[in-house]
């Protein structure tokens, strides 16, 4: 179970023009609880925050104000271990483009405490589930850019964690290896495991996500299944939302 | 302390696949330094041995004809040729000629009287052809000299020896082998100042700036590794492969050292004969003492150089921004080295007490065969001092999200 509450965090930008400094409040104050079970769809324009309360879930970066619990873990007080339950996956993470996917997953397992034959068998078997069993053995540096984001998928997911945040999982892909990506996140769900999904592709959340939460300008708006957003603002579709809270400032 | 060793593996792997790098860091510099030296020899001894053969072409102006006869003599080594029309200097330098001598006019009557006569020479110094000559000059006219002399104490019935009350016999305290040892410890902290920080910085920047640009560096932060230990096996990672690659320079040049030598005792032996040769071997140049303890000092300079590689590579966005913050470190390094390579540097008296300085100090000595032990504590205490803050500074930058995330 992820518990995000009243999450703050800020930055420090040097206005390009002006060369003076000036503070972004990047997320502002924003809480909401992922289940065991779930998909959880953060949804948001460029720049909303998505991606930095998912970093901050992550551990990869710390709040202001605010707390995160991962499995009932503090992740400021507990970040290894948190680390060491979780699956997270961006769009700018690469794979080491020297190794084959099988010595990947081999080296990740290692990192994260894996016994080396259960990491080899949950390897391939991951490998299998994304159809890259016959690339398993091949160098990186010659796969495909979505065939690269597989082996990145099966990387988040190689210890099995029980929480996984996917941030954008879809974006670069086409359309049949985005299929193998949301069947693979149904799995997750019905393994029991809390997944959190970042995108900005609203058919994926209608397909995929019980719950959703749109970021906007750092702060949480919605917070519910996406139908109920839906009726909420008496909208079509979620595009339309973004579009209203654009038009309204937020609110 | 796994995460470390873990970390240590994934960089070694990660390097060792690719073949190329493994090349230019472990086997060409030990192709390199001894086929460079042996070309060197080679065309140097074939340029003495050339112009050894060859007869001197002088120009000779002698009107009394006193130096004529016994020049003419020694055929192999020289040839008296007309003097070109013009400017004589301005053809000197043109290598119309090697040398041109005037004899004074009046140096028959001179001889007779016992009185010493005058012999200019004209020489070229920046033509080792024209060195040749004047040499041969001087040793022939040292020669006829004696032969005069000799003419003259027996005139007066005069013992031979007389104008030679001394008889100086120069026995070498040095043998070959120090001799080029001491030249070596001379080179060594230039190559190690220089190959230690080289190789750490371009392992170190593609473990770092070079993981942000690649987008593989969030993965590996994603892990339950503490931040520490990233940059501890990172830290390892890039020191020892700067190590064994300068390691491997140093080897290629012992080696070099060791072609250069022989070829110093061939010639010895042709002058000496060939039984008198003076044996010289890898042993020879460096003790095994003297290497163990000069290794020993390379692991707080190559931790020193690979965490400050380590700070600037993390802090940099991309390898073209840590390049650009790393290499004015080469300048500073190469002037270091070259300072490192000054005569006369084991009696300045602070040195001891300049960082990184005192390292090169302490080898150049170790080569020498003067190892001071406090001086060489002192330098390698003092470097694992600087090694150990800049490792703690490589760790706080890696924590910072600032560093992390930089765009």
């Amino acid at each position: 179970m992820i518990q995000v509450t009243n999450l703050h965090k800020a930055f420090t930008v040097k206005d390009g023009k002006t060369k003076a400094k000036k503070r972004i409040e990047a997320v502002r104050g924003i809480s909401f609880q992922v289940n065991p079970g779930e998909i959880y769809g953060l949804l948001g324009p460029n720049g909303a925050g998505k991606s930095t309360t998912l970093r901050m879930i992550a551990t990869l970066m710390q709040p202001d104000q605010g707390t995160i619990e991962v499995c009932g873990l503090d992740t400021q007080k507990e970040g290894e271990k948190v680390r060491g339950r979780l699956g997270y996956l961006s769009t700018d993470m690469n794979v080491y483009e020297r190794f084959t996917p099988r010595e990947l997953l081999r080296l990740f397992g290692e990192f994260q405490g894996v016994d080396a034959t259960i990491a080899e068998r949950r390897g391939l078997y991951l490998l299998d589930k994304l159809q890259l069993t016959d690339f398993s053995d091949v160098k990186m540096d010659g796969l495909s850019s979505g065939q690269k984001q597989k082996v990145s998928i099966a990387r988040a997911l190689l210890h099995d964690p029980k929480v996984v945040i996917f941030d954008e999982p879809t974006t670069g892909l086409d359309v049949l290896t985005a299929k193998t990506v949301l069947d693979l996140l149904r799995v997750m769900r019905s393994e029991g495991r809390t997944v959190i999904v970042s995108t900005h592709v609203m058919p994926l959340v209608d397909e995929i996500c019980d719950r959703v939460g749109i970021i906007f300008d750092g702060e949480l708006y919605g917070d519910a299944p996406p139908r109920e957003i839906l009726g909420r603002y008496s909208v079509r579709t979620l595009d339309e939302v973004f579009f209203k809270l654009a038009a309204g400032g937020g609110r | 302390m796994k995460g470390v060793g873990l970390i240590f593996k994934k960089e070694w792997m990660e390097f060792s696949k690719d073949r190329r790098t493994l090349l230019f860091t472990f086997v060409i510099p030990l192709i390199l330094f001894p086929a460079i030296f042996m070309m060197m020899t080679k065309m140097a001894q074939g340029d003495s041995v050339r112009r050894r053969g060859q007869a001197s072409r002088i120009v000779l102006n002698d009107p009394g004809g006193v130096m004529k006869p016994f020049l003419l003599e020694e055929t192999k080594l020289f040839q008296l040729v007309e003097a070109p029309g013009g400017d004589l200097k301005q053809a000197l330098r043109d290598k119309k000629f090697d040398l041109a001598v005037d004899v004074e006019e009046d140096a028959p009557g001179k001889l007779r009287r016992q009185e010493p006569f005058a012999v200019k020479a004209m020489v070229d110094e920046s033509e080792s052809a024209s060195e040749l000559a004047l040499k041969r000059l001087k040793e022939a006219m040292q020669k006829q000299d004696q032969v005069w002399v000799q003419a003259r104490l027996e005139a007066i019935r005069a013992p031979k020896d007389l104008p030679k009350p001394t008889n100086l016999i120069i026995e070498k305290a040095s043998d070959l082998a120090l001799e080029m040892s001491k030249l070596l410890g001379m080179i060594v902290p230039y190559i190690l100042l220089i190959g230690l920080y080289t190789n750490a910085m371009q392992h170190g920047v593609y473990m770092t700036a070079g993981e942000k640009e690649r987008h593989t560096l969030l993965s590996l932060l994603s892990t339950p590794l503490p931040r520490s230990h990233v940059i501890w096996g990172k830290l390892l990672a890039t020191f020892s492969i700067g190590v064994l690659g300068t390691v491997m320079n140093v080897v290629g040049m012992g080696l070099g050292f060791l072609i250069l030598g022989q070829q110093a005792v061939g010639s010895e032996a042709a002058t000496a004969g060939a039984a008198a040769a003076p044996s010289l071997s890898f042993a020879s140049l460096a003790s095994p003492a003297t290497l163990g303890l000069t290794l020993l000092l390379l692991i707080p300079l190559g931790l020193f150089f690979s965490s400050i590689i380590l700070v600037l590579g993390t802090q940099a966005k991309n390898s073209r921004e840590a390049m650009t913050a790393i290499t004015p470190g080469i300048f500073v390094v190469v002037m270091l080295g070259v300072f490192s390579m000054s005569p006369g540097l084991e009696k300045m008296a602070a040195l001891p007490y300049v960082p990184v300085l005192n390292v090169a100090l302490t080898i150049r000595k170790l080569f020498s065969h003067e190892f001071v032990a406090w001086q060489y504590l002192l330098a390698f205490v003092m470097t694992s001092g600087l090694a150990a803050a800049m490792a703690w500074v490589s760790t706080s930058i890696l924590n910072r999200e600032s560093v992390i995330f930089k765009q």
